[in-house]
């Protein structure tokens, strides 16, 4: 009798997980999805007009926000994966003891705000705080130099803010690699540089694929880096949906440009995933 | 939120009513694991169901009931209020207490609750809208907002009346001029809290001359240095009267020329930012050069964090509002509200306040208490103190100059806001 209904007990597992999803994934978007086809205002409310040209409109109005967004994301998750491999890399082979010390640090921004660490970078990068104002003093940097408000400090931001979830599951990836087959590698007279190519890089690729997701998708739809560092000139995508939401109420064209937001990143995962083969990797 | 699933709910029902599913073949395929394609019939359904509901107060909303209702009867003292101000609008002291509202909270027991959450009137307006749309408290008790938006709330039905019974104090101290104001007639909603001018702030050491005009604003020398509001209404009405257009009296195509006079710097990157209130720590930091700024902020800033900055109302003229204490709708606490509201307008408790903050008062006759203190201090000996706080005797009331440069807020309706939001959105967004 009980062998007869196994296959429930799965389906029974998921259950607390869908239900959280349905209510928290599923019902806003399904919100979001009408009131992005609604016309209006608050006066006078918002009725369903099945306005589908929304889309269309906010794409072509906002596309520079877009695209920045986009690029800056891009550049955002090499950036991490540049700085952050060899850093997981080095924990993971030779942290030795420090390992979980190593670790730790790595995480130890997170016990501070996220807003409270991005504006700690604006009194750092100020104009005239202590690293340009003391560089500009020794003569060494322009009068009118300034790093805030450009797009260095807002990529700045966001690499430093992202970099930990490229490190945490690089490091988790390079750790399993069996240093075994490194040694045999090496035994079967490949360099250490082509033991690495050949060997421990392949093997890590679950790491880098999970990394630059997670830098990735929130790097892209990110609005408090550009808010806080950047300028109007560094607009990102989030700041435009904020501001139509929050200072304009314009709901509709936030919902709507949300909704692309997220197709566009769903497309550009899809994507990826395809030219990384992602489903050898999970099955590996 | 719970609102709207309850529409979900009644669109399943309808749909399932109408036949399109029936209840029993719904729940077969759901059992079956067909919910997806149930969901997605009944779909069209719930996205037209999840309309939001219009927020005149002509409609009777349940948010609107309760502000349009005759005042309902107070309910006692509860011993806490939740206050929500501007950043640097209240004296402090040395060690980071509000001297003033400790004075409050100990001759009434009220705990104040005290934060600087209003950076920018429409992005806190945008934060607290969902709720009063819905007719939930906001969490706040008391909130200071500008007078343009005031009227918007009190015409969108969100803001409580007030009981002028309890608040003997604005009866009696209230200077003539804020009472009766064109955006809240009998201050039936709104005491004034302090007002003062739009203009321009400006560090001379880092302009190297001295600014008289909005156009200095402009000047390609100032690039990358210059900051702007992320208020609409403050940002285009100084640029229209930089053109000789009253705002009162713009029209759209006024607007969208002064747009334009601003799209062509902004591109060059002439603006550092747009800002709401944190534009003082950056005047403050020298990150900005010069910049629209609020009169009080400045005397602030000279007194307290730099004293290079100076305040000039362009002139062309500058922008006069008033910000005004207000209850949303569904405070939790309300009395303790309206004592805090009447506490301000006792000239013993509006002194301290107006001699650390030198925004306008609205409370009759403060210049010359603070002149009075001032000649209290200099017998005492200290004369550096008392010299101070005469400049902030002269800042507290407008001058008749002063006024006869400064101009009102158009009032727009729902179609002209989204316009002006619109060109002003090009501006700010590149």
């Amino acid at each position: 009798m009980l062998r007869r209904f196994r296959w429930v007990v799965p389906y029974l597992f998921l259950i607390p997980g869908g239900l959280w999803l349905l209510a928290f994934f599923v019902v806003p978007m399904v919100i979001m999805a009408s009131v992005s086809l609604q016309t209006g205002s608050l006066g006078t409310g918002y009725q369903m007009t099945w306005n589908f040209g929304v889309y269309p409109a906010a794409i072509n109005q906002f596309s520079t926000q877009f695209l920045r967004s986009f690029e800056y994301g891009f550049i955002v998750t090499i950036l991490t994966l540049l700085i952050g491999y060899p850093m997981a890399y080095t924990i993971a082979f030779r942290g030795g003891r420090a390992k979980n010390i190593l670790l730790l640090l790595v995480i130890l921004p997170f016990f501070t705000s996220f807003i409270i660490r991005t504006l700690a970078w604006k009194l750092i990068l100020a104009d005239e705080g202590f690293v340009l104002g003391t560089l500009k003093s020794w003569h060494l940097l322009p009068e009118g130099f300034g790093l805030i408000a450009t797009p260095i400090s807002v990529i700045s931001g966001l690499v430093y803010n992202f970099l930990p979830f490229m490190v945490l599951p690089l490091y988790v990836a390079i750790e399993k690699v069996d240093h075994r087959l490194v040694e045999a590698a090496t035994d079967l007279y490949a360099s250490r540089m082509q033991a690495f190519l050949r060997v421990t890089l392949p093997l890590s690729m679950p790491g880098v694929f999970a990394g630059s997701l997670l830098t990735f998708i929130p790097a892209v739809g990110d609005y408090v880096n550009a808010l806080i560092l950047g300028s109007r000139s560094t607009r990102m995508i989030g700041n435009v949906i904020q501001d139509l939401f929050l200072n304009f109420n314009d709901f509709p064209r936030a919902a709507a440009l949300g909704f692309v937001l997220m197709a566009a990143i769903l497309l550009m995962v899809a994507l990826y995933a395809r030219l990384i083969g992602a489903e050898e990797l999970t099955s590996g | 939120m719970a609102d709207q699933q309850t529409e979900i709910e009644r669109a399943i029902e309808r749909a399932i009513a109408e036949g399109r599913v029936s209840r029993r073949s719904f729940l077969r395929r759901a059992g079956q694991g067909g919910l997806w394609l149930g969901g997605a019939l009944s779909l069209p359904a719930i996205l037209a169901a999840c309309g939001i509901k219009p927020q005149s107060s002509a409609s009777a909303s349940a948010a609107s009931a309760s502000s349009n209702a005759s005042p309902t009867p107070m309910p006692t003292q509860a011993g806490q209020v939740q206050w929500a101000n501007w950043p640097a609008y209240i004296d402090i002291d040395d060690k980071g207490k509000y001297p003033t509202i400790e004075k409050f909270t100990k001759e009434t027991g009220i705990k104040v609750t005290y934060t600087e959450d209003v950076n920018d009137n429409e992005d806190f307006f945008g934060k607290i809208q969902p709720d009063l749309a819905k007719g939930n408290p906001t969490g706040y008790d008391l909130i200071v907002l500008t007078d343009w938006l005031i009227e918007k709330m009190i015409r969108l039905g969100y803001l409580e009346k007030l009981d002028h019974d309890q608040l003997p104090n604005f009866a009696a101290n209230a200077d003539p001029s804020y009472t009766n104001p064109w955006y809240d007639p009998n201050n039936v909603h709104s005491l004034a809290w302090q007002s003062g001018i739009t203009g321009i702030g400006y560090n001379p050491k880092l302009t190297k001359r001295e600014i008289t005009k909005f156009d200095d604003l402009l000047d390609p020398a100032f690039k990358g240095h210059v900051g702007m509001f992320s208020e609409m209404r403050d940002t285009m009405c100084l640029t229209l009267l930089s053109m000789g257009i009253k705002p009162a009296e713009a029209k759209i195509a006024d607007v969208q020329k002064a747009g334009d006079k601003l799209l062509g710097p902004a591109k060059a990157g002439q603006f550092r930012n747009f800002y709401g209130n944190d534009y003082y720590d950056e005047l403050a930091n020298k990150n900005l050069w010069i910049t629209i700024a609020w009169s009080g902020d400045v005397t602030q800033m000279q007194l307290y964090d730099n004293a290079d900055v100076k305040f000039v109302i362009p002139d062309t003229g500058g922008m006069h509002w008033v910000d005004n204490m207000t209850i949303p709708n569904l405070a939790a606490h309300p009395t303790d509200a309206h004592m805090l509201m009447n506490f301000w307008y006792d000239p013993a408790n509006a002194l301290p306040l107006s001699e650390y903050i030198g925004y306008y008062s609205p409370v009759k006759n403060i210049s010359d208490l603070i002149s009075k203190d001032a000649d209290k201090v200099e017998a005492s000996g200290d004369k550096a103190t008392a010299d101070q706080m005469r400049v902030v005797a002269a800042t507290v009331n407008p001058s008749g100059e002063q006024l006869k440069h400064a101009y009102d807020y158009k009032i727009l309706s729902e179609d002209e806001e989204k316009q002006w939001n619109e060109i002003f959105q090009t501006v700010t967004t590149g």
